[in-house]
């Protein structure tokens, strides 16, 4: 089992580290006020916050089938105009999908839930560019909120039921006689199991038990197409039954490897390095201790001892999300415009709803390229100084009053919420010292220390 | 302080072990600094020219192509009945002989064909292939056996053998992420998408001069610290081994290098005008303007998505090989223009291709072997090896005749001059294409 943090290693630096792995980060102050919570408290409060119903109403939105032009009906002409229509509303409707779960991060009072659920996001990657239908990438989002941190298997039961996914990975065209294989091998190979945890015969078998999965295209919701599925005897994992999609699923989660494979997943997701063999089988096994439920699972790790150590302090590499958001709540600044947002998001390698591909975003070092780095350095200087009203306030993050030596610590301890490496702040020291006097000086030294290989970790 | 681009980067390749080192020099910099004797003394070590030396471009078709609407195998009754909706029409193809065709959108592939600079390889894949396309990407650039997953690249493993002291530029991708095939131990090689954001952009400080200088000297150490020749070449991207901070302070550095050699070259150098207008040929085309620059680059990679064809495939398929041909054509053009086109290999893959037969969704799902181009001034043309059978399959795909290391072992051998043994881990026979 995982032991538990001492109550005095509790401190301001440890409340940071929560805070940023199990959300968005914080300014100092939101810091200082989960710190003052208590560890037991400030990790109850993280994963058992509420949020009104009605404070992220969803965009109005409607299945794009129902729009979507039928060759028969139409007369060539009509019929591209319509299409191109189409593709306009799904790009516009995607934008504002990503601009309300951005928003949502950067300010719910329940943000440990939004990091989850952008985890499993990344984890049932599923991408719009095939789906092609914002109503369904939105209903799956608001599917992964209500799952995030709750039991796996009935999630996964939802999730093999989920429109975009059922799209996504061809179960709409699988069928008793000619199953399709993409989703039973990416559900085992990437959702589940892990590569070389069942044959190629358990994965065709798989395929029979989810045939007859449908979207019904006027309501975007699912169909059971009874007349489509498979309902003979399947051999999955060497036991033989008429086995359901359901039933495959039961099947895979009580397999051992199961929670193996997911809660390695989640603790390199949070803590920022897969574990070692030794610390897997401890997490394997809370996990499966919580019967899957991965908010107590997520609990268990933020109240134990190893969560805290030294060698995943500020160690891990921000996502372009964590890096956007946590930088607009540590600048204590709105999120930039759409279209700032969005081209950000775009060439820093991460945009919502639009994975690379069904294993999701590699990341950590993977983030990081001489370009997206570069990128990462120039997008600091428009949070820190574009938008009118919108800028921060820099008299609140760099007063100008303080000394050399308070501004090192203000800012090292805003930006990085650790210590300043000794060069780093000797040379911050100097820049200081030779012009801080105004406020666009002072903006730019908060600039040049978001320019730094320091800032990307968290 | 601020050196020249010509005394930095000769800086940088002269590996002098330094003496007194300031403790205001970074770990990583400490650690690697111990270990350049043993660089300098390797005598693989090749220097890097922008001007004469060969160029090999990796051009990815992502998602698993179709070879058998790539090369059409006309004459074969199996392919037909395979595909009845999906079956390209004999007589629309580019006929190469009495048997195959390609792709009718394929015509500026025809006439380099014609032309004598065109290889086709039949049938190019490997042992017990792997369905997946995650893994069977990381099979292709890690040139692994199927049952083995290895971390690093292809590439990387040549960056490690044969380059180093080099350029992090002298591996270059275009895309937002370097592919996997660069990944080494010690990894090199550059990775964007736009040149005019590969740069650190000052326009809106107040004081250009304190804030370039502030900023070389955190993300630049060399620049200051070791200043008078106190450290030669950093090794050591430590990818895997150092912390994630160490990887961030050599990213960094070697951004600001590279970048500042990007700059100037797109600052003296045009686009081409002829090129299409897709993400492809936006690719090729700062390729080329890179290569017509002098960049020292030996290796560039770029992909093309969108192959994963399991539903609908016609239109699809069709659109990406009129971007493929479209672009690969102007690129071909550009070079011969600029004089480089016998510098140049490049190679097409995917990691694989699609199944022999066409599913109830008018698309085709995941199968194994299929062909591959290499192209260029120095290329041996025309079809090489048998043309694989279409009724003798496995699992319903398409038998590999070449290993796809065989391909990667003649383009190290006979193009990049390199050791094959230490890069691939074993021994391929090689193929006569180049």
């Amino acid at each position: 089992m995982l032991a538990w943090l001492p109550s005095n290693e509790w401190t301001l630096e440890a409340a940071a580290h929560l805070l940023n792995r199990a959300a968005f980060g914080g300014s100092p102050s939101e810091i200082r006020s989960l710190h003052a919570l208590g560890h037991a408290n400030a990790v109850r409060s993280l994963l058992q916050a509420r949020e009104d119903e009605d404070l992220f109403p969803a965009p109005e939105i409607n299945p794009m089938e129902v729009l979507r032009p039928r060759a028969d009906t139409m007369v060539p002409e009509d019929l591209a105009e319509r299409r191109k229509m189409v593709q306009i509303k799904v790009r516009e409707q995607t934008q504002e999908l990503r601009m309300w779960w951005l928003q949502r991060m950067a300010s719910t009072p329940y943000p440990a839930r939004e990091k989850c659920v952008l985890f499993w996001h990344g984890h049932w990657a599923t991408s719009i560019q095939k789906v092609n239908d914002p109503f369904l990438v939105m209903q799956q989002n608001q599917t992964l909120r209500a799952h995030a941190l709750g039991a796996f298997t009935p999630f996964a039961k939802e999730m093999s039921r989920d429109p975009a996914m059922i799209r996504y990975l061809d179960l709409n065209s699988s069928k008793a006689g000619h199953p399709n294989e993409n989703f039973a091998r990416e559900l085992m190979e990437l959702f589940t199991l892990g590569e070389g945890q069942y044959s190629e015969q358990d994965i065709q078998e798989a395929a029979r038990a989810f045939t007859g999965y449908r979207i019904n295209p006027q309501t975007g919701g699912f169909v059971f197409g009874r007349k489509l599925h498979d309902t003979g005897a399947k051999t999955i994992f060497g036991r033989t039954g008429s086995f359901d999609g359901d039933a495959t699923i039961d099947l895979i989660t009580s397999k051992p490897q199961c929670a193996e494979f997911l809660s390695a997943k989640i603790w390199n997701f949070y803590a920022g390095q897969k574990p070692a063999a030794p610390l897997n089988q401890v997490l394997a096994s809370e996990y499966r201790a919580s019967g899957m439920q991965t908010g107590d699972f997520l609990e268990r790790i933020f109240l134990s001892r190893e969560f805290y150590s030294r060698k995943y302090r500020r160690s891990q590499i921000k996502s372009p999300v964590q890096w956007l958001v946590q930088t607009c709540k540590i600048l204590e600044r709105p999120l930039p415009d759409t279209k700032k947002t969005q081209g950000a998001l775009e060439q820093l390698g991460q945009v919502l709803f639009a994975p690379p591909n069904v294993k999701g975003w590699d990341g950590g070092r993977a983030w990081i390229s001489s370009s997206s780095l570069l990128l990462r350095y120039n997008f600091s200087g428009a949070l820190v100084r574009d938008g009118a009203s919108d800028a921060p306030d820099i008299e609140k993050i760099l007063p100008a009053g303080a000394s050399p030596h308070e501004a090192c610590d203000l800012l090292s301890w805003r930006l990085y919420q650790a210590p300043m490496d000794p060069a780093l702040r000797e040379k911050t020291l100097h820049l200081l010292e030779s012009n801080a006097s105004t406020p666009a000086a002072r903006r730019d030294i908060v600039h040049l220390l978001m320019s730094t290989p320091e800032f990307q970790l968290t | 302080m601020k050196h020249s681009l010509h005394t930095r980067r000769q800086f940088l390749r002269t590996s002098i072990l330094g003496g007194a080192l300031s403790w205001t020099v970074p770990a990583f910099l400490e650690r690697t600094f111990f270990t350049l004797d043993a660089i300098a003394a390797d005598s693989a070590i090749q220097s890097t020219t922008g001007k004469d030396g060969p160029i090999l471009i990796v051009l990815q078709l992502a998602g698993g192509n179709d070879g058998l609407n790539t090369l059409v195998p006309f004459a074969d009754d199996a392919y037909f009945r395979a595909r009845p909706t999906l079956a390209i029409p004999a007589a629309e193809t580019l006929r190469l002989n009495d048997a195959l065709g390609l792709n009718p959108k394929l015509s500026g592939l025809k006439s380099l064909y014609d032309e004598g600079q065109l290889a086709i390889l039949q049938g190019v894949g490997y042992p017990n292939p792997n369905r997946s396309h995650f893994r069977s990407t990381e099979i292709w650039h890690t040139a692994s056996d199927s049952s083995v997953t290895e971390k690093y690249g292809w590439m990387g493993r040549y960056f490690d053998s044969c380059c180093k002291g080099e350029d992090p530029s002298v591996g270059v991708s275009i895309g937002s992420q370097p592919p996997q095939a660069f990944a080494a131990p010690e990894p090199r090689g550059i990775t964007f998408s736009r040149p005019e954001q590969f740069r650190f952009d000052l326009k809106n400080t107040t004081d250009r001069t304190a804030a370039d200088g502030f900023f070389r000297s955190v993300n630049e150490p060399d620049s200051e610290q070791m200043e008078g020749g106190s450290i030669g070449m950093l090794a050591g991207h430590a990818e895997g081994t150092g912390s994630a901070l160490d990887f961030l302070q050599r990213t960094s550095l070697d951004a600001v290098m590279s970048s500042d050699k990007v700059a100037e070259i797109i600052k003296r150098t045009k686009p081409g005008a002829s090129y299409p207008s897709n993400r492809l040929a936006d690719s090729l085309n700062l390729v080329a303007r890179l290569i017509g620059g002098g960049m020292p680059t030996r290796v560039y990679y770029i992909a093309q998505g969108g192959y994963d064809t399991h539903s609908n495939q016609i239109g699809a398929h069709t659109k990406l090989m009129e971007e493929l041909n479209s672009s690969l054509t102007a690129f071909c053009a550009d070079l011969k223009s600029q004089g480089h086109f016998d510098r140049i290999l490049l190679m097409t893959f995917s990691e694989f291709g699609r199944r022999v037969a066409e599913n109830a969704s008018g698309g085709t799902d995941h199968g194994a072997a299929a062909p591959l181009f290499v192209l260029g001034g120095k290329v041996k043309p025309g079809l090489h090896g048998s043309t694989p059978s279409l009724t003798q399959l496995h699992d319903g795909d398409i038998i590999h005749r070449v290993d796809f290391r065989s391909v990667y072992a003649t383009i190290l051998a006979h193009w990049l001059k390199a050791p094959v043994e230490p890069i691939l881990k074993g021994r391929f026979p090689l193929l006569p294409f180049v």
